[in-house]
């Protein structure tokens, strides 16, 4: 995770709650992805809803922080790790400035 | 995050999945076809409108039903399809289509593969010119249904083809089934199951194989006789449909499934919430257990 950088969600994803689950639809798949969804957890989908294409991931790693008690080094731990998860299937991207 | 498939932890009532008659409208006549009986200007009056179909959809998308499929009678041969379609794919459901395919020519294919579906299944009741008509009563139906194939192919859509038996076509399923498996990336399914009309014809009947021909038939592919002896070997598990599957006929009607109508909400005038949680409960069929079971999760249901 780049602390300076600033992702947006791609408008190809539709976020969907579905029996409390929050669930990530690609809606231009592939043949190879014609089966996927993607299930988010608790935090990722609080993370997810933070992401807007204006905050900086450390901004929304600190605000996570000040919002709930969690330890920051593992919440960056946790947000990279699905920062890298959302890129590889490009549901995010980094907005260039 | 989990890529998955399909959702595992549900509520035992949930509105997970729905398929929708959208039409009895169609440009073929087939056979052994339950809705054609419907396929008449005076009834195809009577379907839901765009506007309605497309309130009750975002009615389903804040329910959380996430599998959608658009049946008919023929969706392409509603004019709207494609604005159903794609509200349908942007609310983030599932989405399913059953198509003969004789209407998708390449501006279609096209739309479908700008915004593709989850799948899109298509009928091919024949492999021969001769029986493929004889089934469908429609000239040229062939040619389309075959190139609407190709079109779909080249642009990748996941495709599946499928079969009911009959006595019409019982002979080419076997070269149907090859010719499917010949394509690579498409499933094949066959199905032999005959319903009533929904008028209460008996018509489609008089098409069914008997047993014994069924038996024959499944006997000459060894996946199909392995999928024939499973299936007479179990006990059907009870029905669920109504928990987590639900149908809606063209005019609105919310229903436990598409092969019981007996007993329907109408979503013109009732909500969605109060036609899933309040009133299918109480609907009847035959299929269902008395109770239901504590302990067991079957995931089959009987259509």
């Amino acid at each position: 995770m780049t602390p300076t950088a600033i992702y947006t969600r791609h408008p190809d994803y539709v976020q969907r709650d579905v029996a409390g689950e929050c669930i990530l639809v690609p809606i231009r798949r592939t043949l190879t992805e014609a089966n996927s969804i993607y299930v988010l957890n608790e935090t990722g989908a609080a993370l997810w809803n933070r992401i807007d294409g204006r905050r900086t991931a450390q901004d929304i790693v600190t605000d996570f922080c000040n919002e709930y008690e969690v330890a920051t080094d593992q919440l960056t731990k946790d947000f990279t790790s699905l920062l890298d998860d959302l890129l590889s299937i490009r549901a995010v991207e980094e907005v260039t400035r | 995050m989990i890529a998955q498939d399909k959702l595992t932890h549900l509520p035992e009532r949930f509105p997970y999945s729905c398929q929708w008659e959208v039409t009895c409208r169609c440009n073929l006549h087939c056979v052994m076809c339950y809705t054609d009986c419907f396929n008449r200007p005076a009834a195809i009056r009577q379907e839901l409108s765009t506007v309605e179909i497309l309130h009750i959809m975002d009615e389903l998308a804040e329910a959380g039903t996430l599998e959608l499929c658009l049946t008919g009678g023929e969706p392409l041969a509603r004019p709207d399809f494609f604005q159903l379609y794609e509200h349908a794919i942007r609310c983030g459901f599932l989405v399913t289509v059953f198509s003969n395919g004789t209407l998708i020519t390449e501006a279609q294919a096209d739309r479908f593969a700008s915004l593709p579906p989850h799948r899109l299944e298509i009928s091919l009741h024949g492999i021969t010119h001769a029986t493929f008509e004889q089934v469908t009563q429609g000239q040229g139906s062939y040619d389309r249904c075959f190139q609407a194939i190709k079109l779909l192919l080249d642009r990748q859509i996941p495709l599946v083809l499928k079969s009911t038996a009959m006595t019409l076509n019982h002979s080419e399923i076997l070269e149907i089934k090859r010719y499917v498996e010949s394509l690579g990336s498409v499933t094949y399914k066959l199905g032999e199951e005959m319903r009533p009309e929904l008028d209460g014809g008996a018509g489609p009947f008089q098409y069914a194989l008997s047993e014994q021909a069924l038996a024959e038939l499944n006997q000459g592919d060894p996946y199909l006789w392995r999928d024939a002896c499973r299936r007479d070997s179990q006990e059907p598990p009870p029905c669920r449909s109504g928990m987590q599957r639900f149908h809606i006929d063209a005019y609105g009607q919310l229903q436990l499934c598409s092969g019981n109508r007996r007993q329907s909400y109408d979503l013109r005038t009732g909500s969605f919430q109060e036609g899933f949680f309040e009133a299918l409960p109480a609907f009847a069929c035959d299929w269902k257990s008395p109770q239901e079971p504590a302990l067991i999760r079957p995931e089959m249901h009987h259509v």
